[in-house]
């Protein structure tokens, strides 16, 4: 797994391991990542008045409540930027289809990158990257097809400052070096705009047959 | 650029397709795919690439930079079986818009094939930074093709009347077809 950028940025003394928090000083103060925060943990944190809110959307994930649910779920995990050991100033929350999805026909196979967001304030260091590193440094992605949805409606164009095209060069370039690509499916959420895009990442040991049905599903033949 | 090639698609009696940038190693495939072309179509295009000539001479100057070329191989048996060409001029002025050329083989038409190489097109022309894509089309000639890009929200930015030459002396409208490709959202 790629981690150039979390590891060679660090400079505070926490353990880089895997389920380890890792941190750095930062100009805004010590920020750390917890690859995989524990259920318990949330009641413990403060979110970020900059997380879930921009122009023209508003996040399901606002209250701390909502990480809680997801990282008690089964498969759900949660990978947190904290300011200071208690601020959430970024996540990366993943988890399985949510039955009547079309990834979800192939059960536990699937595995979503759910959402990714780092508060407007802190853009600037490049924590989302940190994020998508320190979430896919495991094991358990081998056995799993990965994926995104790249929503555009979902994107804070105005608060990042780029174009669509943009935007979207910069969601894909913080999955490709993991082993995401762009493949083209005829899912409807997707085809509704161009700009749309669903990346995914077959796992070393998923099957040829599990990759036929992903490759048959993603154009929605089910039964092949 | 193509660092996600080839990708995978279906046509509508499900076989698999795969989408992949052109190389040198396509002439044979390519010549073969623009001689199924009927002469009756193969008089309009702008490049005559049924002459095996001019293929080749065409694969062997290709200049990504210059004409981003694509083609669809179908798995069974690896024949290409469509092209589409983005092509680009070298003016920083121009360097924004793209002109879009596409040719399908006729046995595959009516096979969502087509609308699969024209989204593929405009992928990789937001990938590459253009913000208009031109698409000049025969009127009479390719209703299908119109029809498509009308679909992938392409609009008819201008008409020249009797502009171009029919194999009969007779001659035809050009529709000049435009698709923005938006750079955010209205703020409406």
């Amino acid at each position: 797994m790629n981690h150039d950028e979390s590891t060679e940025d660090q400079t505070g003394s926490c353990d880089a391991a895997r389920d380890h928090p890792f941190c750095e000083t930062t100009e805004e103060g010590v920020v750390s990542i917890i690859p995989r925060c524990p259920p318990e943990k949330f009641p413990e944190l403060v979110l970020d008045k900059g997380i879930g809110n921009f122009s023209h959307y508003r996040s399901i994930i606002q209250k701390l409540d909502v990480f809680q649910k997801i990282a008690r779920a089964e498969g759900g995990r949660v990978a947190v930027a904290l300011l200071n050991d208690y601020v959430m100033i970024g996540y990366s929350a993943c988890w399985y289809p949510p039955k009547g999805e079309r990834w979800s026909k192939l059960g536990n196979l699937m595995y979503e990158m759910g959402a990714i967001e780092v508060s407007r304030k802190y853009r600037h260091l490049k924590i989302a990257r940190k994020l998508v590193n320190a979430l896919m440094d495991d094991d358990f992605f081998e056995d799993k097809i990965a994926y995104m949805n790249g929503f555009s409606w979902h994107w804070d164009l105005d608060g990042a400052g780029l174009t669509m095209s943009r935007y979207r060069k910069m969601i894909m370039g913080l999955l490709r070096p993991h082993g995401f690509k762009e493949v083209y499916t005829n899912e409807p959420n997707i085809a509704l705009r161009e700009e749309n895009f669903f990346m995914a990442r077959i796992g070393s040991r998923v099957s040829g047959e599990d990759r036929a049905r992903f490759r048959n599903l993603r154009f929605g033949l089910v039964n092949r | 650029m193509f660092e996600d090639y080839p990708r995978e698609t279906v046509l509508k009696d499900g076989s698999f397709v795969l989408l992949r940038p052109a190389v040198p190693d396509d002439e044979k495939g390519l010549s073969e795919l623009f001689a199924r072309i009927p002469d009756d179509e193969s008089w309009f295009l702008r490049d005559d690439l049924a002459d095996p000539e001019i293929m080749r001479q065409w694969i062997k100057d290709l200049n990504y930079d210059r004409v981003i070329p694509m083609v669809a191989v179908r798995q069974d048996d690896d024949r290409i079986i469509a092209n589409v060409r983005l092509h680009r001029r070298s003016a920083r002025c121009m360097r924004h818009v793209a002109h879009l050329r596409i040719t399908v083989d006729p046995e595959f038409r009516q096979q969502r094939l087509g609308t699969w190489m024209l989204v593929d097109a405009i992928k990789l022309a937001m990938e590459i930074g253009i913000e208009k894509l031109v698409a000049e089309f025969v009127e009479g000639v390719e209703e299908a093709a119109i029809s498509a890009a009308h679909k992938l929200d392409f609009f008819e930015q201008a008409v020249i009347k009797e502009y171009v030459m029919g194999p009969q002396g007779d001659y035809k409208n050009l529709i000049i077809m435009v698709k923005n490709i938006h750079r955010d959202w209205s703020d409406f």
